[in-house]
């Protein structure tokens, strides 16, 4: 195997691909599509974010504005969290559409998620949204074939095939020059989205949050290149063992068809068959039971809450509760909050890892479907991926426990222990400069290290597509048959 | 007779074509399955709630027998929208939409939109329902049967032959496509048979006009095949060119469309409203206890009588509060819901020229399982929700025991999702654009 054939029949696959007038066409064409998606998604980036960030201020304007009153209207008045639009969301939108933004935070209560873009949407949705990341996984291949089929089958019809071996050409030098041939064509197209994104991310350069964009922009890069080289050859390899290059198209179409549609709605369909998730109804009455076993706070007679106040009593020698030095109304919503908030989380946490299971059929798929190992290295490192909303919603569940704990410290500090209960009017009151004092919720991004766990799996799967080319290319040019 | 009998066998003959006859017939089977399984989550949902519901309130009456106020703090009410069998042919919006609500007598608006639990990847790769098989994966096998039909001829040399032969040539090209096009009907109605035992639908309107949609879109993809193997180019040619409509139809243009109505209309009135309801509710517990009772007696003068309590902490204030989370966000609401119909209208306004996403909003239409009838489901919920409010409202405010109170009656109650038959808008779209290809085609029949 010589590297100057090799380069010879990549540069000569380079010139007759770039040879014909629709070349340019389909050039001119990708290039459109590529400067529509990643306007949208920089408007759409933009946008978002600005809405989010607006309404942040907005609520937390209203936070501050309280005058001074009981903190346990505080922990009820709440707050909200919005997610922020990662800018790698401009590249891949990933699950961005279908999780929720906004969430409301209060004491007692773990609210759902609310208005993802899906829940504002017709059923047109579900057909996909246009993003630089899709141009590179669904369109791009799919050009790579057109061009691609009749790199081998070809020149097995016209017979030039027989002439290049007769000259001392050998198939492995073939394969591989035509395989690089349509990989650096790959690289006409994927090139001028790489720069569309290395601009937006200068444009929305924040050196506030160190969310590690670059390397995860480099992964993406270094997977995409990977990718492509990988469908290239393969591109090469069925036009090779196919006589007849309406054959190699056909068998190309089916391929894509099979990897990019049919096999990952299957996986996900399947894993939501095989796994069934808890209706809304069950997961918080199996909440429910378990506060009421453990100690309910709401009910006058529990025993849990009972023992509570007779050992708090005695610790403190008193025998009324108006006695003890802290308001012990407080102290018992503390008491619950860490009780109801612990059980919330593993049910919660039990919940997730179904979903996990389902989503891993997907994401273990990409052994058998680099499709799929590419599609979950994008999202995963673009930040928009499962991993990254539930990093959310644990966040913004870590801010409600502090709102309502801090809360009820207030008020075991600063209410006086003779009010028993309720939190009306204007006498048992906190001063106004506590609420400024508790910090806003800010989202931030999830930690790198995270992010890269969760895409190994489709790393290494991708690695070893990579090699699995590479051996493919070599076993089919020993097995190969010019005519 | 014989030469239809003889063109079915050649269309058979090849084993690319039985696989991909098999394979659509089991992915549709699949698909029917799979909505099948939406359904039945949804009944073991509503039976849970049932149950769910007899033991809520025994709990807490028993709790708070003596404070009515604060049992209808917890108690809570289930609203469900009962799924049309025909969601199971097109899951639509059902699944990113909760379809059991169970709703307290606060605030509404902070309820509206709590959404079930969700798997997003889920919702991402959407649903293999039936209605998938039909708008994504019939036309390709509309493409495989027929992107050679004439240039197979042609190419192994027979075309001089049928030229010499037939009576017409155009003739005999419609009835080659006629035979495929009967073939895939046969499996369509197979599909619809199956769907109808499995899933137990009644054989109605709406029954007929989904199989008929479909009928209508398979044509369509006809008449796209037909005006492209007619200008009797290479087979490969046709089958890249189909392909490439395929593609633009099913992925690009929607996925654009996707994005344009995205960016061009956001929502940022649903956080508005959010944050304005909250307001509404909340900072009432710091103003004049008599301002807010008063503007909740214009909204109700008929619980006048109950006067204005205004020591300390009492029922009607508070109840008058939640109140206010409601009444104070009117504003945003309404904009919020102008800018959801906006929406709407645009969306299905552009797909009504693009067949693939015309037919799947006609689908999910006629399942009861769009956006517009989830808002409808959602304003019922709110007169249920005002039913709730109008019957416990004087109870609360009198101080009545909560045993004085059947509350048996409280069932689970039931929303029937109206749909709106509009044949003419379902069927114009579809028939527009096959007569346009046909009259486009005209031209080159006669020069086959």
């Amino acid at each position: 195997m010589q590297w100057v054939t090799i380069r010879l029949f990549a540069v000569h696959f380079w010139r007759n691909a770039t040879a014909p007038k629709s070349f340019y066409l389909l050039f001119f064409i990708f290039i459109l599509l590529t400067a529509y998606s990643a306007v949208s998604g920089i408007k759409n980036h933009t946008t978002q974010n600005d809405i989010r960030q607006e309404h942040q201020i907005k609520a937390r304007q209203s936070w501050e504005a309280n005058p001074d009153k009981h903190p346990h209207r505080m922990a009820h008045f709440g707050t909200f969290a919005f997610r922020i639009h990662p800018t790698l969301g401009i590249f891949d939108y990933g699950l961005e559409s279908f999780t929720g933004n906004m969430v409301f935070l209060e004491a007692h209560r773990q609210n759902s998620v609310n208005f993802s873009e899906a829940t504002f949407s017709t059923g047109m949705l579900r057909f996909g949204e246009l993003s630089l990341a899709l141009l590179l996984q669904i369109v791009l291949p799919l050009i790579l074939f057109f061009i691609g089929f009749s790199s081998v089958a070809g020149d097995k019809q016209n017979g030039t095939l027989k002439i290049l071996l007769s000259q001392g050409a050998t198939w492995k030098e073939i394969l591989f020059g035509k395989s690089i041939g349509l990989f650096a064509i790959s690289l006409l197209f994927f090139i001028p989205i790489l720069l569309v994104v290395i601009l937006a991310l200068l444009l929305f350069e924040t050196p506030l949050v160190n969310d590690f964009r670059w390397l995860r922009l480099l992964i993406i890069g270094m997977s995409y290149l990977i990718f492509l080289f990988i469908v290239s050859s393969i591109t090469v390899v069925i036009s090779a063992s196919s006589n007849i290059p309406k054959n190699a198209l056909l068998r190309l179409l089916g391929i894509w068809l099979l990897l990019v549609i049919l096999l990952p709605k299957s996986a996900q369909a399947m894993g939501n068959y095989w796994f069934p998730t808890p209706s809304k109804l069950a997961f918080q009455s199996a909440i429910e039971k378990e506060v009421v076993q453990k100690g309910d706070s709401h009910n006058p007679n529990d025993p849990h809450y009972n023992h509570l106040r007779d050992s708090v009593l005695a610790v403190h020698k008193v025998s009324k509760i108006t006695d003890l030095p802290f308001n012990y109304s407080g102290f018992v919503m503390r008491e619950g909050e860490k009780i109801t908030a612990a059980l919330y989380r593993k049910h919660h946490s039990k919940l997730v890892n179904l979903y996990k299971n389902q989503n891993d059929l997907t994401r273990f798929s990409s052994f058998i479907n680099p499709f799929t190992a590419i599609k979950v290295i994008s999202m995963t490192m673009s930040g928009t991926d499962f991993s990254s909303y539930i990093d959310f919603q644990d966040k913004t569940d870590d801010y409600r426990y502090q709102l309502a704990q801090t809360m009820n410290e207030l008020q075991m500090e600063y209410i006086s222990p003779k009010k028993e209960s309720g939190s009306e009017g204007k006498t048992h009151v906190v001063g106004h400069e506590h609420w400024s004092a508790f910090q806003d919720f800010k989202h931030e991004p999830m930690v790198f290290a995270n992010s890269m766990k969760e895409a190994f799996p489709a790393v290494l799967s991708i690695l070893f597509w990579a090699i699995g080319t590479i051996g493919l290319v070599l076993f089919v040019s020993k097995r190969v048959k010019a005519i | 007779m014989m030469l239809y009998k003889l063109f079915l066998q050649q269309c058979i003959r090849s084993k690319e074509v039985w696989i991909s006859l098999i394979l659509i017939t089991l992915l549709g089977v699949l698909g029917i399955i799979i909505g099948n399984k939406h359904l039945k989550r949804q009944q073991d949902a509503i039976a849970e709630v049932k149950t769910y519901q007899e033991e809520h309130f025994d709990r807490q009456v028993s709790l708070h027998n003596d404070d009515l106020g604060l049992l209808l703090y917890y108690a809570n009410f289930a609203y469900i929208n009962t799924l049309n069998p025909l969601a199971g042919l097109s899951i639509g919006q059902s699944d990113v939409y909760p379809t059991v609500k169970r709703i307290t007598i606060k605030t509404f608006e902070a309820q509206k939109y709590d959404t079930d639990l969700v798997n997003p990847m889920n919702l991402q790769s959407g649903n293999l329902d039936l209605s998938f098989v039909i708008i994504y994966l019939f036309p390709l096998l509309v493409i495989v049967l027929t992107f050679n039909a004439v240039s197979e001829e042609t190419e192994t040399g027979t075309w001089r032959l049928i030229a010499i032969q037939s009576k017409s040539k155009l003739g005999f090209i419609t009835s080659k496509l006629l035979v495929r096009l009967i073939l895939l009907c046969t499996i369509l109605i197979f599909l619809f048979f199956v769907a109808k035992l499995i899933l137990n639908l009644s054989l109605d309107a709406r029954f007929f006009w989904m199989f008929g949609l479909s009928i209508l879109y398979i044509l369509f993809w006809f008449t796209v095949s037909f005006f492209i193997i007619i200008f009797k180019k290479s087979s490969g040619f046709n089958a890249l060119l189909l392909l490439s409509v395929w593609l633009v139809l099913m992925i690009l243009l929607p996925a654009g469309i996707n994005a344009y109505v995205t960016s061009k209309y956001p929502v940022p009135e649903a956080l508005s409203t959010a944050i304005a309801q909250r307001d509404g509710y909340h900072v009432k517990w710091d103003t004049d206890k008599r301002a807010t009772i008063e503007k909740f007696y214009q909204h109700y003068p008929q619980f006048k009588r109950y006067g204005y309590p205004t020591d300390g902490f009492n029922w009607l204030w508070y109840y008058a509060m939640q109140q206010m989370g409601d009444d104070d966000s009117k504003e945003q609401q309404e904009a919020f819901s102008t800018k959801l119909i906006l929406r709407e209208n645009v969306s299905s306004q552009i797909a009504s020229v693009i067949p693939s996403m015309h037919l799947q909003l006609a689908f999910n239409q006629l399942a009861g399982t769009s956006m517009s009838q989830q808002q409808e489901y959602l304003n019922a919920t709110d007169a249920f929700h005002e039913e709730l409010r109008l019957f416990f409202y004087p109870k609360i405010f009198e101080s009545q025991l909560a045993d004085t109170i059947d509350w048996n009656q409280f069932v689970p109650e039931y929303y029937k999702t109206k749909t709106t038959l509009k044949p003419l808008k379902a069927i114009v779209p579809l028939v527009v654009a096959s007569v346009i290809l046909i009259l486009f085609s005209i031209p080159m029949t006669k020069r086959l």
